[in-house]
């Protein structure tokens, strides 16, 4: 079961609008974190996903177990939702 | 999602051509729906600046672009569904389409499945992916502030990408393979303009990307001409370097593809099966820009609104 869900972006990333569009097709909830608003979070983002690279997608399960999405990968954040 | 209606038409991909031929549908009444399994837009949408399309005297986002092709074709009533078709089967009076979302019916499809930027296929390309080794510039650019970057390809992306990721890197190597650019007069013309920022190098080929702990730090290549092998440090490496038709999905099916994969149709954009038809970037002999592709995804929308009237195709 997720408990939560942080999508890091930026500004002219079209891949990271279509995991926004698939999450809220999905019916789930997320925090958004923009890395052209807030470039002090790129190492956070680098650091929990090894990628120089958005989208990322943090998947938090009720146990606090992490799943790490990079890119807009359906074979992985389905199951990773699921 | 196992639907028992068929639909009039399933159109395959979300890109300009497919957005452009729903507009049209839609407009006719023609109950369509779009399956896209990457982004919607297709290309057009991880461009940084589209220049040609007309219309936009300045310009226009790649984002922009479709985001408004999106919302037009939504606005009378197109069905935008996120998943991959994986196989289209000719049952005669209909079509099945195999999803990832389960199956699909369609009186008649459209493949408008553009095409994905080519691999290197070098040492290192692989290992290094998103950890210094990128095909989207609008995506990952940002990571590269005050860095060095190589950026490889000749032609029109390669070099519009490299002049966006002046934005963000300190200086970039252009690698081109062939002894002159591909790109539009007025993309170099553009790129002189950015000599401080980027240098171009002619008649390399790119061999090899080079890691250390981890991190992306230098490219070898070749010097054609020379035969010498030349390194350029690096923090990162961005390809262009042509594109791929994504026809993968068709390799088992009775629709005809050229010796790149890229769909043959008729003069009246039919394939080799009956009432499926394909437009844009995937179809054989596709000029490769946005204007042609929703030119004929306009065309495609208005044959296949023909032929659903049970008229024939072929004039």
């Amino acid at each position: 079961m997720v408990k939560n869900i942080t999508v890091f972006t930026t500004n002219t990333c079209a891949y990271c609008g279509m995991v926004k569009k698939w999450l809220g097709a999905k019916g789930f909830t997320y925090e958004e974190v923009n890395l052209d608003q807030n470039p002090d979070r790129q190492q956070e983002a680098f650091e929990m996903s090894g990628a120089l690279s958005v989208p990322v997608t943090i998947i938090t399960k009720h146990d606090d177990s992490r799943e790490v999405v990079i890119g807009y990968n359906l074979a992985k954040l389905a199951p990773a939702i699921a | 999602m196992n639907e028992t209606e068929i639909h009039d038409v399933v159109i395959v991909g979300a890109g300009p051509a497919a957005l452009s031929a729903a507009i049209y549908t839609t407009r006719e009444d023609i109950d369509t729906v779009l399956f896209e399994k990457g982004v919607i837009g297709g290309l057009a949408a991880v461009t940084d600046w589209i220049d040609n399309y007309p219309g936009f005297p300045k310009g226009i986002a790649g984002l922009e672009l479709a985001d408004g092709l999106r919302e037009q074709a939504e606005r009378f009533g197109a069905d935008i569904r996120l998943g991959e078709v994986t196989k289209i089967i000719n049952k005669g009076e209909y079509k099945q389409l195999n999803t990832t979302e389960g199956e699909i019916k369609a009186r008649a499809v459209l493949i408008a499945t553009g095409s994905d930027y080519k691999k290197l296929g070098i040492p290192g390309e692989q290992e290094y992916y998103a950890r210094g080794v990128h095909y989207c510039a609008t995506c990952d650019g940002a990571f590269y502030r005050d860095k060095k970057l190589v950026v490889v390809g000749g032609g029109n992306s390669a070099v519009q990408e490299a002049m966006f990721l002046t934005k963000f890197a300190s200086h970039i190597d252009l690698l081109v393979r062939g002894p002159e650019m591909r790109a539009s007069e007025i993309l170099q013309h553009e790129l002189k303009k950015q000599k401080d920022k980027i240098t171009v190098h002619l008649n390399i080929t790119t061999d090899q990307i080079i890691g250390v702990d981890g991190k992306v730090v230098k490219v070898i290549g070749t010097n054609i001409k020379s035969n010498q092998q030349i390194e350029f440090s690096t923090d990162g490496v961005f390809v262009f370097i042509g594109l791929l038709p994504n026809t993968a999905f068709l390799k088992d099916s009775k629709i005809e593809l050229d010796q790149i994969g890229m769909v043959k149709t008729n003069s009246d954009l039919e394939t080799a099966v009956p009432g499926v038809f394909a437009a844009g970037d995937v179809r054989s002999g596709a000029t490769m820009q946005i204007a042609s592709a929703t030119g004929e995804g306009a065309t495609a929308a208005l044959i296949i609104r023909k032929y659903l009237e049970g008229k024939t195709v072929e004039q």
